[in-house]
């Protein structure tokens, strides 16, 4: 099924842009989107044993906008969308919804911020997929078998449902910090090494702040202030044509997952590390960016595969290869030795 | 906000001195555990993790209801959820009927649309993929939907949320189930395209060897030696009988098989030679003696399973996850086979009916050499009434490897 994988994640992505556009999280604004799209028959036309797997695939894609990196709404959204395409699928039995233990907290913040800001619906879809045993508790969001060369490429978050204001944050983690903080104490002892008066330094060798890392740090966290206190008076505005008073709701729970987002993602794990570095190459967006970007991939499709390097390596020819060739067609055992030879069938390949 | 503050300085401020504080220091207590899966490489697979401690891990953070199999009562819900939330049950009745399945009905009430057709006028782009993807297959005229989606359905619906008759051959909840994926040698050119395989679905009580028992390999099966002489000797020998050694690899352990007296280690060779060459020790364990729950590995990585001294299929753990009241419950139905590669049947070259059980060599009556026949025609051709040998040939037990079909 994952030669659909990227139209099924185009879909989501539209169906939750437009989720987006009405700046709400009601279940009733998504049903509205979801109608408009038609988006139940998603499921049509899938026969026999491409239902189960269709719904794999279609839930492992839209689990992936419930979780963190998106925004609050966005994974509202997600959600929707999970609980909507559970409900829909044409699976029998239903398809059960993966989550991943590293995963699990976030489902419980998540609950947590959406218990706070009397989101009532959000909270009901989530309890109502939990009663109905709609999720299989995993190690992983998506099955593996090690298909690294069929695999498609990973498809690149959709820029406008992430979380930006987190961006700086990300960007100077709780890891990074002490790396720097880490290397610093070592370029100071290092000096003090090289001095000939180990507690006086010599003044022309200081050519970095000393208090570096505090700085940065405060800068992130001056940052941060501001940008709440900006995004305060706009959230005014929307609370006069929002009605229910979801906005300052939707603002009390993004602050809470801001909180939550300086916790957690100060302790950066490798995936978050690259995810950061992703976004902040989108973000430089420049030609050269892209340019180094296709550069590395061709260079990753250079590299041969072991079946291609021995066939390079290990060459036989003439009479040998003819009988190796032979030998090795055992399918072809019950064939006369005068039939001609096999012609290798040709069926028109399809072309995405 | 000063408390998030104060908490990013002390950690800033704090300097580990081992590398043992180090790590506890860079994830928070919550989170703090090697048993939680993460990626070693995206999408790909998992860093090593203890099934059993992964199991423990879930259970710790979920109510037991989330992965009970009984169902759940609809109206102690409502009433609960009312209650938690304080709200009305005609608040919660207007949530209910907001939330409900109806409000995702795509098309107006008096039209009932065929599920099994791709709607002609969608705008959904997996629509129009799936459409095109139609269109090109009816094209090819070829029928390939075949038996083994069949097999398929017929299976989930022998095994999906089946109980046992026992009670006590039920599945604990909250169990933990491993799919595996065991692959076949790829020494066929047909098999480039496609990576044969067979999928088994196992507890985390079941051990490697039970593993061992439910991988069914033509190898096994392979008779070995020439018998054009004593064509009747020749099924009393079969592989598995004779050659019982094998083991698995993972993570730098090798399980051996050693529940019969006649079991060699034959990963010594194996250790050794690393040793003698500066590599990363090995270390040795017996199958009988590890279940899967005991286990530390990666999920998604491929280990290696080796029998008859040579025959080697690679081994992948795809998923590990709790039990689910879908999930055949059933333990004695388990190792529980979920997938099973076909393949095609070699048939014997004389009435092209029955699948070959006879190789021979060097042989007079034959079309071709090699050539396959079935015992019966086999006999026919080579021996006269008696059963003595007619003219000049070898002959091979032959194992098909579609025999398991
Ligand atoms: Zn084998
Ligand atoms: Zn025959």
């Amino acid at each position: 099924m994952q030669f659909c994988r990227e139209k099924v994640k185009a879909d989501c992505e539209e169906l939750l842009g437009r989720f987006q556009q009405t700046d709400s999280v009601r279940f009733e604004s998504f049903s509205a989107v979801w109608r408009s799209m038609k988006f139940s028959q998603v499921f049509y036309g899938t026969l026999g044993a491409e239902k189960k797997a269709f719904s794999r695939e279609v839930l492992d894609t839209a689990c992936s906008f419930f979780l963190p990196p998106f925004t609050f709404q966005i994974r509202v959204g997600g959600l929707y969308l999970l609980y909507s395409l559970y409900l829909s699928q044409s699976a029998t039995p239903p398809q059960q919804i993966r989550l991943a233990l590293k995963d699990w907290e976030h489902v419980k913040q998540f609950e947590h911020d959406a218990v706070e800001a009397q989101h009532l619906d959000t909270v009901y879809v989530l309890r109502q997929l939990l009663l109905h045993k709609a999720f299989h508790f995993t190690a992983t969001p998506r099955l593996l078998s090690y298909q690294k060369k069929r695999k498609a490429r990973r498809l690149p978050d959709c820029e406008a449902f992430v979380e930006r204001p987190t961006r700086p944050q990300q960007l100077v983690s709780g890891d990074l910090l002490e790396e720097l903080s880490n290397v610093q104490q070592h370029y100071e002892r290092l000096k003090a090494s090289i001095c000939a008066a180990p507690d006086q330094p010599d003044p022309s060798l200081t050519l970095t702040r000393g208090d570096l890392v505090p700085r940065l740090q405060d800068a992130v966290l001056e940052f941060h202030r501001g940008q709440r206190l900006e995004a305060a008076p706009r959230e005014d505005d929307d609370d006069e044509s929002g009605g229910e008073g979801t906005s300052a709701q939707l603002e009390c729970s993004r602050r809470a997952e801001l909180l939550a987002s300086i916790k957690s993602k100060s302790y950066g794990q490798a995936v978050e590390v690259s995810k950061s570095r992703r976004h902040r190459q989108v973000e430089l967006g420049l030609a050269s960016d892209s340019e180094t970007a296709a550069a590395s991939s061709s260079h990753r499709t250079h590299r041969m595969s072991l079946k291609a390097r021995t066939n390079k390596n290990v060459q036989i020819t003439g009479e040998l290869k003819q009988e190796t060739v032979k030998q090795t067609k055992l399918w072809c055992l019950t064939k006369l030795d005068s039939a001609p030879e096999d012609v290798p069938r040709k069926f028109p390949k399809f072309k995405w | 906000m000063t408390t998030t503050t104060q908490k990013w300085k002390n950690y800033i401020s704090h300097e580990p001195h081992s590398m043992e504080e180090k790590m506890a220091a860079s994830s928070s207590s919550t989170a703090s555990n090697a048993n939680i899966p993460e990626y070693e490489y995206i999408d790909v697979n998992t860093k090593p993790f203890h099934i059993g401690s992964f199991r423990n891990l879930w259970l710790e953070r979920l109510k037991p209801c989330h992965y009970s199999y009984q169902e759940e009562d609809e109206e102690a819900f409502e009433a609960d959820f009312a209650k938690e939330m304080g709200i009305s049950m005609e608040i919660m009745g207007e949530l209910k009927a907001i939330c409900s399945i109806d409000s995702l009905s795509c098309h107006p009430a008096d039209e009932t649309p065929d599920p099994e057709v791709v709607p002609p006028d969608s705008t959904l782009k997996t629509l129009l993929q799936r459409k095109k993807r139609q269109d090109y297959k009816n094209n090819l005229k070829i029928n390939r939907s075949g038996r083994h989606d069949f097999y398929a359905d017929e299976l989930d619906r022998l095994t999906v949320g089946r109980k046992p008759e026992e009670a006590n051959d039920m599945i604990p909840e909250g169990e933990v189930i491993l799919t595996i994926n065991i692959y076949y040698p790829a020494i066929y050119d047909r098999f480039n395209y496609v990576r044969p395989h067979m999928t088994l679905m196992m507890t985390g009580s079941h051990s490697l060897a039970d593993l061992r028992d439910a991988i069914c390999c033509v190898s096994d099966l392979q008779v070995c030696g020439e018998f054009s002489s004593t064509p009747d000797m020749a099924p009393d020998f079969i592989s598995k009988d004779h050659y019982k050694s094998a083991f698995f690899f993972f993570e730098g352990v090798f399980y051996n098989d050693m529940r019969f007296p006649e079991c060699q280690d034959i990963s010594m060779t194996t250790i050794e030679w690393a040793k003698s060459r500066n590599f990363p020790s090995y270390r040795q364990g017996k199958m009988e003696d590890v279940l899967l729950a005991d286990l530390e590995v990666k999920v998604g990585f491929p280990y290696l399973y080796c029998h008859q001294g040579d025959c080697e299929h690679l081994v992948i753990i795809t998923d590990v996850r709790l039990s689910h009241k879908n999930d055949c419950l059933d333990r004695k139905l388990y190792p529980l086979l979920t997938h099973k590669h076909r393949v095609i049947t070699r048939k014997c070259s004389v009435c092209h009916v029955y699948i070959g059980r006879w190789l021979t060599t060097n042989d007079q009556f034959a079309p071709s050499n090699p050539c396959l026949f079935c015992d019966k025609c086999f006999r026919m051709l080579h021996y006269d009434v008696q059963g003595n040998k007619l003219g000049e040939f070898l002959a091979y037990p032959f194992v098909d490897p579609g025999a398991f079909n």
